[in-house]
């Protein structure tokens, strides 16, 4: 144990994983831009997931190996609602205007979102690169000596 | 019958390079955590320190072949790189990549090269091709 036979595979699986979730958040805030009411009946809130690198415990390192943290990637330690307050619209047919015939609008900004988008599309594209060299190099190491 | 054994795999090219493939695959792994940490913010890149190939060279130019053996490669915090973002992260998409794939190309010469210091070894043992 200790060294891998694929380098680096556990840090771009989870890199995959995490922007896989940062995807899913960003299609749910662009698709609830126009939620006045959530399942709990408040004005939709747009997500937002929180990125951490992760890496082993001093526990879990193994002894003797070449460097002394192995690196894990990265986790989304959490998704949280950004409570910036979004604006509100004077809409007073709204089944969801208030006394003033003002509705409260999600905070979520469709272009914001699309340049999110864009971002963790292309992280997520340069792992998939990555899976590709950790494989050829893997292949390589196996056909040492042959 | 073990000492043979030690001096089949203590040739200076099989040490050398060995250590090399060790040192491209520890850089692979540093450079795959960068590429997965790219949206991480305050993330300080890691690579292997240049000073890794210079004590390496000063190794085989000496001939001591002791040190090259003992000589470890270790990835760490590269201080060198400045952060281009506001949240302070320090990884550059292109420039990891392009150093991912030199990299992996290292990977692929020097696998080749310890391949043919075993290739050979075997070719003496057998006495023919």
């Amino acid at each position: 144990m200790g060294m891998n036979l694929i380098p680096g595979v556990e840090a771009t699986g989870s890199a995959l994983s995490a922007e896989k979730i940062r995807l899913e958040i960003i299609a749910q805030n662009i698709a609830n831009s126009n939620t006045t009411q959530d399942a709990s009946g408040h004005v939709y809130r747009r997500k937002e997931v929180a990125f951490e690198e992760y890496v082993t415990s001093p526990e879990r390192r193994v002894p003797g190996y070449v460097d002394e943290n192995l690196y894990l990637g990265v986790k989304v330690t959490d998704v949280y609602d950004d409570m910036t307050p979004g604006r509100m619209i004077y809409n007073p047919g709204h089944p969801h205007a208030n006394d003033d015939g003002m509705v409260q609008m999600p905070n979520v900004d469709v272009s914001r979102e699309m340049v999110d988008l864009i971002s963790a599309s292309r992280a997520y594209e340069a792992n998939l690169t990555v899976v590709k060299t950790s494989r050829r190099m893997a292949q390589q190491a196996i056909a040492i000596g042959k | 019958m073990a000492e043979l054994l030690d001096n089949l795999y203590s040739q200076e090219n099989y040490l050398i390079s060995k250590k090399l493939l060790d040192a491209t695959h520890l850089r692979h792994e540093a450079l795959s955590n960068n590429l997965a940490n790219v949206e991480t913010p305050g993330f300080k890149r890691r690579d292997l320190p240049k000073t890794f190939a210079i004590e390496l060279r000063r190794a085989v130019d000496r001939k001591d072949f002791r040190r090259v053996k003992a000589l470890l490669p270790r990835s760490g915090e590269d201080r060198q790189a400045k952060p281009v973002r506001m949240d302070g992260n320090t990884v550059q998409l292109d420039e990891e990549l392009l150093a991912m794939n030199r990299n992996a190309l290292n990977y692929e010469y020097l696998s080749h090269a310890v391949g043919g210091s075993i290739k050979e070894l075997n070719l003496a043992i057998r006495g023919r091709v």
